[in-house]
């Protein structure tokens, strides 16, 4: 062997293996010094501090770290400039995930091009959560293309070019969560919308169309970007994103939970967690939380935290379509979603805004085989003109149809009224069609006050006492409106004592897991939604 | 002193002021009531303090988010 030979094998690959940790660090260094601070004094944390926040210590495998813009000084590796997206494998809770984000720190996170995009759709990322089948967590800090790169490329790319169908695809295979956690326009701010859950940090974070340059230019308005986008408008007014944060700390949490209620993908079951609260907890408290005088509301997220396992709730929603509520809980274990009208806003009458929110809980549930628990008070759709020009009786009727479609058994608890095409949209028509009620509930096709108005006209005009004549045409009907009559003919199939509630819903709820999981797997979806 | 204001998370009509102006109150308080959809609707005291203001009377019509009433906390 020659002295030349002898010394190659002495380093072996040591001066490749040193450049690859000079690389890894350049990539650890992000948008430099500088940058860091800046992104730090506006709150907002680093692409490599949110993935270290959210995932299981030390889980995190990185792909694609080297990627970035290498600097050669005389054909010697001066220094690289990464890639501004970060990604790769980690756990959360134990289950395996695919989490990636732009890092706001180098260009502010706009799209690169190497020979295989990282992120954004069509991305690494995505192809690793399709492939693997496991759940995609988005961390959303891009603004996206730039008009820029059609000097890089010099022509004009055609939209689509980096197309959506992989995030489409994701749609009904796995959970897909997006947070954002910077200003997101463009096609960052539609991947957030193509997710199962979404959620922003107020006050940090917007979320648009377009931001307030092209909207000056476009239509003369002069407006801030949390005006046009912050989490008042995105969340509470108009439902684009779903949950709102206080600061990314908390971001992370909810992440985290809603992961929590979630299989891995449509042909898993979603995880059971036994806390061990009684299946027969009998709270006093639900015998008398509906007051006997109907006109007056009652706390209807206290009654699903009296029949719930303690601690399991997590609304979807929150802030946006109030007259609905809609959250995750746990049922001796098993997850629910949970759909609620709440007499506090709108008597639990179903406006545009609920519809929609019931809509896509129920499609969400349906897809990853999540049961049902409808929890009913709603007097029909919203009235009104405002309502009917915000087409409440086509968008419920969208609710009632997806409902009409979902294959996942279904539980109805008439806590109070049940009227009319809404009513009907919480039950379970293709399933056991099981309805139980409590003693304050009344049903029918429409409220007996105005229908009497409408049904008696000629008889009501015609009494000496118009006024006097509808209200006993009213008391009259109301007497046989009893529960307990329509139970009689099986036309509601219990009236139970609410204390019984929970333990009713568990001996249901776990008889049916056998069937569930003989329908695992991706749900097809027929016919057009109207 | 912060200021806090109390809206009407529904559109409907004032049925009734329950609190007076000066008045202390807790959170979860009911300042008044408005009736939509056949409905009494509490509007809640978000925060604890003393009521400084009311934007409306009673029988006026409000709509959804609308600031009714004024709290110092």
């Amino acid at each position: 062997m020659s002295d030349a030979t002898k010394e190659a094998a002495a380093i072996g690959w040591e001066p490749e293996i040193e450049e690859l940790r000079f690389r890894r660090a350049e990539a650890q260094r992000l948008g430099g010094a500088e940058a860091i601070e800046k992104h730090h004094s506006q709150n907002r944390l680093t692409i490599r501090e949110r993935i270290g926040g959210l995932v299981d210590g030390g889980t995190f495998q990185e792909v694609g770290g080297l990627t970035g813009q290498g600097r050669y000084a005389d054909g010697k590796l001066a220094g690289v400039t990464p890639a501004p997206y970060v990604m790769g494998l980690a756990n959360i809770e134990g289950r395996p995930v695919a989490i990636g984000g732009e890092d706001f720190t180098i260009r502010g996170g706009t799209s690169w091009s190497g020979d295989r995009k990282k992120g954004g759709q069509g991305g690494f990322i995505e192809d690793l959560a399709a492939s693997y089948l496991i759940p995609l967590v988005n961390l959303i800090d891009g603004a996206g293309g730039s008009v820029t790169s059609i000097n890089r490329r010099g022509h004009s790319v055609f939209p689509g070019v980096h197309g959506f169908e992989r995030s489409v695809e994701l749609m009904g295979k796995v959970p897909v969560v997006s947070a954002v956690l910077g200003t997101a326009a463009g096609g960052p701010a539609g991947r957030a919308i193509l997710s199962h859950w979404s959620v922003m940090v107020k006050g940090t974070s917007q979320v648009f169309a377009a931001g307030p340059p092209v909207v000056e230019r476009s239509l003369g308005q002069k407006i801030s970007k949390e005006d046009l986008g912050g989490a008042d408008i995105a969340v509470d007014h108009a439902g684009t994103i779903d949950n709102r944060a206080k600061d990314e700390a908390e971001c992370f949490a909810m992440v985290k939970r809603y992961l929590s209620y979630m299989p891995q993908n449509v042909w898993e079951m979603p995880p059971i967690v036994d806390i061990g609260d009684p299946v027969d907890r009998a709270d006093d408290a639900l015998a008398s939380i509906v007051p006997r005088d109907r006109r007056r509301p009652y706390n209807m997220r206290k009654l699903i935290e009296l029949v719930a396992d303690k601690g399991s709730i997590f609304e979807i929603q929150p802030t946006y379509g109030k007259a609905l509520i809609t959250a995750f809980a746990r049922m001796n274990g098993k997850v629910v979603g949970i759909l609620a009208n709440n007499p506090m806003v709108y008597g639990g009458a179903m406006d545009v805004r609920a519809a929609r929110k019931q809509t896509h809980f129920i499609e969400l549930c349906d897809s990853f085989h999540i049961p049902l628990v409808f929890f009913v008070d709603v007097p029909g759709f919203m009235v009104g003109k405002d309502a009917e020009a915000a087409a409440t009786l086509r968008e419920g009727m969208r609710a009632v149809y997806v409902a009409l479609q979902a294959s996942v058994p279904m539980f109805t608890v008439v806590v109070r009224k049940c009227y009319g095409m809404a009513g009907m949209g919480a039950t379970d028509k293709n399933g056991l069609d099981f309805k139980i009620a409590w003693p304050s509930a009344e049903w029918g096709s429409l409220p007996i006050e105005g229908g009497v108005a409408a049904a008696f006209r000629r008889e009501i005009a015609a009494a000496p006492d118009p006024k006097a004549r509808e209200r006993e045409i009213e008391a009259d009907l109301r007497s046989m409106a009893s529960p307990f009559r329509t139970a009689e003919a099986f036309g509601v199939e219990d009236i139970i004592d609410p204390r019984e509630t929970r333990a009713y819903l568990c001996r249901f709820i776990d008889a049916a897991q056998g069937r569930i999981r003989t329908t695992l797997g991706p749900k097809a979806r027929y016919g057009v939604r109207p | 002193m912060a200021e806090c204001e109390a809206k009407s998370e529904v559109t409907g009509s004032i049925w009734k002021i329950v609190t007076e102006v000066g008045q202390k109150v807790e959170a979860g308080d009911t300042i008044m009531i408005i009736e939509s959809m056949k409905m009494e609707i509490p509007v809640i005291a978000e925060e604890s303090g003393t009521i400084k203001a009311f934007l409306v009377k009673e029988e006026a019509a409000v709509s959804e988010g609308q600031t009714v009433a004024v709290l110092e906390t």
